[in-house]
């Protein structure tokens, strides 16, 4: 059992980089945590943290209810997954997920039942008399968890370990490190910039930028109700839509995005809370698949331009489209056809638009 | 039809010409005229009669005393000199591996044993050693550690060991270099992984730095025993093979055989006999060292 607290954790490095700034975080047991965020943004850092190889600088960092901050890595029964994988290039398979084990002078026997065990679910027992560098990406990766796997750590961490793989087997080993969690029912905390990566496994998700947390919440919560400009770009393919423009409030209950001939009804609920908005500047934010191409939600949620591109991406396709000069990508149906210079028509869900402070960049409406 | 050779290759052997001539002027015809020349008995002394001998210069070798006397006096050198290379070149990587004030610096001073030519090293030490005005004994005799100026390199004991500690001191900056190139090699990742999985600054450098360092090793190994067996300078500046024969290595003892007995053939042989050995030696360490790596 282990639940992770950071408290006020600051990490300032000796050249001044200041890495990590204020973290507050409390990590549940057995929950499947990802920090996300571009890199430089003080996740791998965190990782670095909570496994001991990062010194915390200031604050308070907690497993269950005991200051872990001067605890080395060995004696915090964690594991970690790297994304180098780390795997030692003279030691056959075997010996690598062996040595955590050997290390803490586990009985002979026991080592060899952990380790064949660990290959057998893994699906990588035929390999335990190779060396690491005769293995491919995928069989790395695997020898990788493994190593973590053998040791029953109480908290499990992954440093971006997927990124190193292409495409298809990424997917495949997403999976495979859900059920690995559901298996192992332990904590997990998992480092990645790749928000599939991050909706697709996380019981809750970490947004850091410049070493400060921006949103802390389930996959749903920081894509449906991201709370500042950053985490709704950060999410989201291609990326949400940015309109500037101005509130006008009617009364209590109903207002108006307007930005030239552009002019959308907000729902009842958005409009109420943006009662005391009345012209003020905003960022509207348009995810690109909140769009319908049928233009039938009426005319307050009609939005109109002229097709700038068009990339069909298989399963649909993507379309440029030129407003005000600025280009804004939008996801509809790949029976549409659209060529480039048509005026097009598509009405917006109204009920999924984002209202954020233009200045700011603070959410107004979650 | 296809020719053998293409007009690439055509130009290229032509580039190469100039240069292959140089080689075989200067390398290729003297290896093959020494091997020549080793077949006969050739004294300068008797320009006029110089017999087709067949190998009696090289069976000769075995039943001559003072040649097995070299290969003893070569054996300890090089078995002294290549290991204090490596421990010592080992200790010095890992030192200048790790980051402190004044790194680079030592580091640049380090390397000035390196720049020196081999024939100044040994006239340096030459004087360093010298039994009337030499510093070691100025040191030790201000240290109290000796009595009275002591004739270092006339100690039938003590010479092939000065001789090596000369030529350790002109060695350890390569040999650091080589080591420190594969010790900034290693990913810091592995060091990571290892603290995680609970191995000690001891099993660290067991599981993860040695291991990474064996090509580094190998080549040291390698290089510096070639450059032992075959040293030459050190052995002709500080002592001619004396006293008796307590430095006279196989480089010498050719040298001698060769240019004051003026004896050309079984010369060559025994070059011969040198180069063999040197490169079984080597292909020996490839082949213990290079496995598994």
């Amino acid at each position: 059992m282990a639940r992770i607290r950071f408290e006020n954790v600051e990490k300032k490095y000796a050249n001044g980089f200041h890495a990590v700034k204020d973290l507050n975080l409390d990590i549940q047991d057995k929950e499947f945590l990802v920090l996300l965020g571009p890199s430089g943004c003080g996740k791998s850092t965190t990782l670095n943290m909570i496994a001991g190889l990062e010194e915390v600088s200031d604050g308070r960092l907690m497993f269950d209810d005991m200051l872990v901050n001067y605890t080395p890595p060995h004696k915090r029964d964690v594991a970690m997954v790297f994304q180098s994988y780390a795997l030692y290039p003279h030691k056959t398979v075997y010996d690598n997920i062996a040595f955590g084990l050997q290390m803490r002078k586990a009985p002979r026997d026991e080592i060899d039942r952990r380790v064949r065990d660990a290959a057998q679910k893994l699906e990588i027992a035929h390999l335990l008399d190779r060396r690491p560098s005769q293995l491919s990406g995928g069989q790395r990766q695997r020898v990788a968890l493994g190593r973590a796997m053998v040791r029953e750590p109480s908290v499990f961490l992954m440093d971006e370990p997927l990124s190193n793989l292409d495409a298809a087997l990424r997917i495949s080993m997403r999976a495979e490190i859900k059920e690995l969690h559901q298996a192992m029912q332990t904590t997990f905390v998992y480092v990645t910039h790749d928000q599939a990566e991050a909706l697709t496994l996380a019981d809750r998700i970490v947004v850091m930028r410049d070493g400060v947390v921006q949103q802390v919440g389930s996959p749903d919560d920081i894509y449906e109700r991201p709370q500042n400009t950053f985490v709704a770009s950060f999410l989201g393919n291609p990326p949400i839509n940015y309109i500037d423009g101005t509130i006008e409030v009617t009364d209590s209950s109903t207002a108006r995005f307007v930005r030239g001939d552009l002019a959308l009804t907000l729902t009842e609920a958005t409009a109420r809370k943006l009662a005391d908005c009345n012209g003020r500047e905003v960022r509207l934010g348009i995810r690109a698949e909140d769009v319908d191409e049928t233009a039938q939600g009426g005319e307050g949620s009609v939005i109109r331009g002229k097709v700038n591109s068009v990339l069909p991406v298989g399963s649909d396709q993507f379309l440029g489209f030129d407003f005000y000069g600025e280009e804004l990508f939008f996801r509809v149906g790949k029976d549409l056809s659209h060529r480039l210079g048509d005026d097009v028509a598509l009405s917006v869900d109204l009920n999924r638009l984002h209202v954020f402070d233009k200045d700011s960049g603070k959410t107004l409406i979650w | 039809m296809r020719r053998l050779f293409g007009y690439e290759e055509r130009s290229a052997a032509l580039f190469l010409a100039p240069v292959m001539a140089v080689l075989m002027g200067v390398a290729v015809f003297p290896i093959l005229y020494s091997l020549y020349l080793s077949f006969f008995r050739i004294k300068l002394t008797r320009p006029n009669r110089t017999p087709f001998v067949w190998f009696d210069n090289y069976t000769d070798l075995f039943t001559n005393d003072l040649f097995w006397v070299s290969v003893a006096r070569t054996v300890t050198f090089s078995v002294v000199s290549v290991s204090a290379i490596a421990v010592i070149a080992l200790l010095v990587a890992l030192l200048l591996n790790q980051d402190f004030r004044g790194r680079r610096i030592l580091s640049t001073i380090l390397l000035v044993p390196w720049a020196i030519p081999y024939v100044a090293n040994a006239l340096m030490w030459k004087w360093i050693y010298d039994s009337g005005y030499g510093a070691l004994n100025g040191i030790l005799y201000q240290m109290d550690f000796i009595d009275k100026y002591m004739i270092w390199l006339g100690d039938q004991e003590k010479t092939i060991f000065l001789i090596a500690n000369a030529f350790v001191w002109k060695e350890v900056p390569l040999a650091t270099i080589l080591l420190l190139v594969s010790l900034k090699s290693i990913p810091s990742d592995l060091y990571q992984a290892a603290r995680v999985d609970g191995a000690s600054v001891w099993q660290r450098f067991v599981h993860v730095t040695l291991p990474a360092m064996k090509p580094g090793f190998m080549l040291v190994m390698i290089y510096e025993t070639m450059m032992a067996i075959r040293h030459f300078d050190l052995f002709f500046i500080l002592t001619e093979g004396g006293p008796g024969d307590a430095s006279h290595v196989l480089s010498w003892h050719i040298y001698v055989e060769t240019f004051r007995n003026l004896s050309f053939g079984s010369g060559a042989a025994m070059s011969y006999v040198l180069a063999l050995v040197t490169f079984a030696l080597s292909y020996t360490f490839i082949r213990t060292l290079g496995r598994k790596v």
